[in-house]
């Protein structure tokens, strides 16, 4: 019976040392990202079929929450896509400051200087105030189209270093499948790989968004039109390929373009961006470079110059809208060419005014040249502040699903510590049932002796 | 709700706590309340249409300035002019009179010769470099000697009429051709020119009906002058508008993206003070750990 006892009391030091080894491991792992912490599973061994009592481990399990944990990595698509949007447009942003040297102000001087030359049309240096007035709107808006490309271009890289970190992931965590699937056919505790795999899709998640199923080969991830990523043990890298619009494109492993179906992520923010947002603003940009050019060549067409010949192009412009910020430029050579006369009278200024009322007659766009001006800036703005908005309202739900997540999976110290002190109590107490048993064991043995005697 | 860690929720405090500050702070040290367009996308917009309406202003401004000293030195040689014309009358009226001999009348023929060439003189007036009273042909002197000319001279100018705009619907003409001032209606030249001759011929009758229409000839300058004394008042009183224009435009724009100095030093101050709650919640919530009090 002693010996009984004995073995229940070693059983319960084993035991609890096991427990004391996982608020171990709980405590050093309290910091470490992604760690879901342990608790050790006691199971008593029951007074039946012969049995006495005790207890023992009959494993390690991980506290996790995988519904929490796949709607964490949805807020962290978002916020990828929110944040990559932000940074692009930002850049883009200053090219539309309505301090000076932007589109709107370049377009105030040109009237100013055709009010300024009405004053004394045959004056060639008011003449040349608006050719210089004229050139520099030009400018304004080859700039403003460059900027916005040259942005384009850029994320062009911003994609191809996206696909190529997905890549990386996707095969890391494809590996870790068979591993984790193995151990948890043997009933082993797979916990800190699949730690680590839940990190590793979070880090995918920031760069694009996935959809993800668990099977029993482990993890299956697809892009959101279901275009696989890992299937089990197998990773399918994504590629990129020139497009014949000039922008790096994303195919999938067969060769099909997926670059439209691509959202959520930095890639999808990236391409959101690149694809949508810098297309619909430089689309209005050349819109309103075209008319407005088109609107002063057929003043300057109504007009004569000052030698009394009708007004030639005053600004040079592609005929179609596409293009035309960036290739618009100042048509008129001399000063004299600039058509103000309306009858022909080198000093007359008649047309002046036909000039200055481009400025409040509305273009083809059915908007006046500032207030379409005025449309871009809002746009851009408007696009930004939403970014921004998306990005500071992702960040704060993630703080609140990253704390319900780390009020299941997460390791609170003070939690440990009192474990740490039930766990030695209770090391304690086996070991002085050991102690007990042993003192007992020696007054059996020492009673046998004392008869013998 | 097991709370494992207070340390995400209090950086995130943290975090947003400076975020205000420095928000307060720069809003603070620049006066504007719109640091980007995404701060404010339709202020900004807004913006963009005021600035517009302030460049026209000003510009309406400058043509105000500029047309109004050119309709000043018209009418100031339109002056000129009518104090010639009196003097011419005078003359006249003095050849007329039959007790001047035939000698003092060509002396006189003589004077009123030099104020036809005044007159002429001050019908090519021309304010930098741009002939007044030439029509749109500004840039030639409107009237030239001609010997083939009853009256001598012969008007090279033409009838155009150029507007400036001093405002997004007033224009105002900067010039009266010379056409219409000198050679037409009581023609001012031609009566000189006949008051010259009826003088050298020394008939008083001729005199007399030269001299009246001379008189006539004044009246109607007189006449061309009303409408550019009424620009000159319209413009003065537009410049004033234009004033006040800039003011309330100057101050839409401080409205749209400015912020004044109370309520940013107010901001500043109520953003420090939240930041300082979070920093002292923090200092008590981040060192509590029950191995504090596990001896």
């Amino acid at each position: 019976m002693l010996t009984t006892t004995l073995n229940t009391a070693v059983g319960s030091l084993l035991a609890n040392a096991g427990a004391l080894q996982t608020t171990n491991n709980n405590i050093a792992n309290a910091n470490t990202p992604g760690y879901t912490r342990e608790v050790v599973d006691l199971q008593s061994i029951g007074t039946t079929g012969g049995n006495v009592g005790g207890v023992s481990v009959s494993g390690f399990q991980s506290v996790r929450d995988e519904l929490l944990q796949m709607q964490i990595n949805q807020q962290i698509q978002q916020q990828g896509s929110a944040n990559a949007q932000t940074s692009s447009l930002q850049s883009v942003q200053t090219t539309f400051t309505t301090s000076s040297g932007d589109i709107g102000t370049q377009m105030s001087a040109l009237f100013s200087a055709i009010t300024n030359l009405e004053t004394d049309p045959s004056n060639s240096s008011l003449r040349q105030a608006v050719m210089t007035a004229g050139q520099n709107l030009a400018t304004a808006f080859n700039n403003t189209s460059n900027a916005l490309t040259s942005q384009q271009q850029s994320l062009n890289t911003q994609v191809t270093q996206d696909v190529g970190q997905i890549n990386q992931l996707t095969k890391q965590i494809a590996a870790l499948n068979p591993q984790i699937s193995t151990m948890n056919a043997n009933g082993q505790d797979a916990g800190p790989l699949q730690d680590q795999q839940d990190q590793l899709v979070q880090q995918l998640s920031a760069l694009t968004g996935v959809q993800e199923t668990k099977t029993n080969n482990g993890i299956t991830l697809t892009t959101g039109n279901g275009t696989p990523l890992v299937v089990s043990g197998q990773s399918y890298a994504l590629n990129t390929a020139p497009g014949s619009d000039g922008l790096v494109h994303v195919v999938d492993v067969t060769g099909t373009d997926i670059t439209g179906n691509i959202t959520g992520g930095d890639l999808g923010g990236t391409l959101k961006t690149r694809n949508q947002q810098i297309p619909s603003l430089l689309n209005q940009l050349d819109t309103l470079a075209n008319q407005f050019a088109g609107a002063f060549n057929s003043v300057q067409a109504s007009g004569f110059t000052q030698s009394g010949t009708a007004g030639s192009n005053f600004f040079t412009v592609s005929s179609s809208v596409t293009g035309s910020a960036a290739s618009i430029k100042l048509a008129l050579t001399s000063p004299a060419d600039v058509a103000a006369s309306s009858d022909g009278a080198s000093g007359s200024g008649g047309n002046l005014v036909n000039f200055a009322a481009v400025q409040s007659t509305k273009l083809a766009s059915g908007q006046t040249p500032t207030d379409s001006y005025a449309n871009l800036v809002f746009q851009v703005g408007s696009m930004l502040s939403t970014a921004n908005t998306e990005s500071s309202a992702t960040t704060s739900s993630l703080l609140q699903l990253n704390n319900q997540l780390s009020s299941v999976s997460g390791v609170s110290i003070d939690e440990e510590s009192a474990n740490l002190i039930k766990y030695q109590q209770a090391y304690e107490a086996a070991a002085r049932v050991i102690s007990t048993v042993n003192s007992l064991m020696s007054v059996t043995m020492s009673m046998g002796t004392q008869a013998a005697a | 709700m097991r709370v494992t860690s207070m340390v995400p929720n209090v950086q995130y405090n943290i975090q947003q706590s400076e975020q205000s500050v420095n928000t307060a702070l720069q809003q603070l040290s620049t006066g504007k309340r719109v640091l980007q367009i995404s701060d404010d996308p339709s202020a900004s917009a807004n913006m963009v249409r005021s600035l517009a309406s302030s460049a026209n202003v000003d510009r309406y401004t400058s043509n105000t300035t500029n047309v109004l000293a050119r309709l000043q030195t018209a009418d100031s040689a339109l002056s000129t002019v009518v104090t010639s014309l009196n003097q011419a009358i005078t003359l006249g009226t003095e050849g007329a009179n039959g007790t001047v001999n035939s000698s003092n009348r060509q002396q006189i023929a003589t004077q009123v010769q030099g104020v036809l060439t005044t007159v002429i003189a001050q019908a090519n007036t021309s304010y930098q470099g741009s002939y007044l009273f030439g029509g749109t042909a500004s840039d030639t002197a409107p009237f030239v000697a001609d010997s083939t000319s009853a009256t001598g001279y012969t008007y090279v100018g033409n009838s155009g009429v150029n507007t400036v705009q001093v405002g997004d619907s007033m224009s105002v003409p900067t010039n009266t051709p010379g056409s219409q001032i000198f050679t037409s209606g009581a023609n001012v030249i031609a009566s000189l020119s006949q008051l010259v001759t009826a003088l050298q011929s020394g008939s008083t009758s001729d005199i007399a009906t030269a001299t009246t229409a001379v008189t006539s000839a004044l009246n109607y300058v007189g006449q061309q002058r009303v409408p550019i004394e009424n620009t000159i008042t319209q413009l003065n009183s537009q410049e004033t508008y234009l004033g006040t224009e800039t003011v309330s435009l100057t101050s839409q724009q401080t409205s749209l993206v400015g912020i004044d100095t109370a309520t940013a030093a107010t901001n500043v101050t109520q953003a420090e003070t939240e930041q300082n709650a979070v920093y002292a919640a923090a200092a008590k919530i981040l060192p509590q750990s029950l191995l504090n009090y596990l001896q």
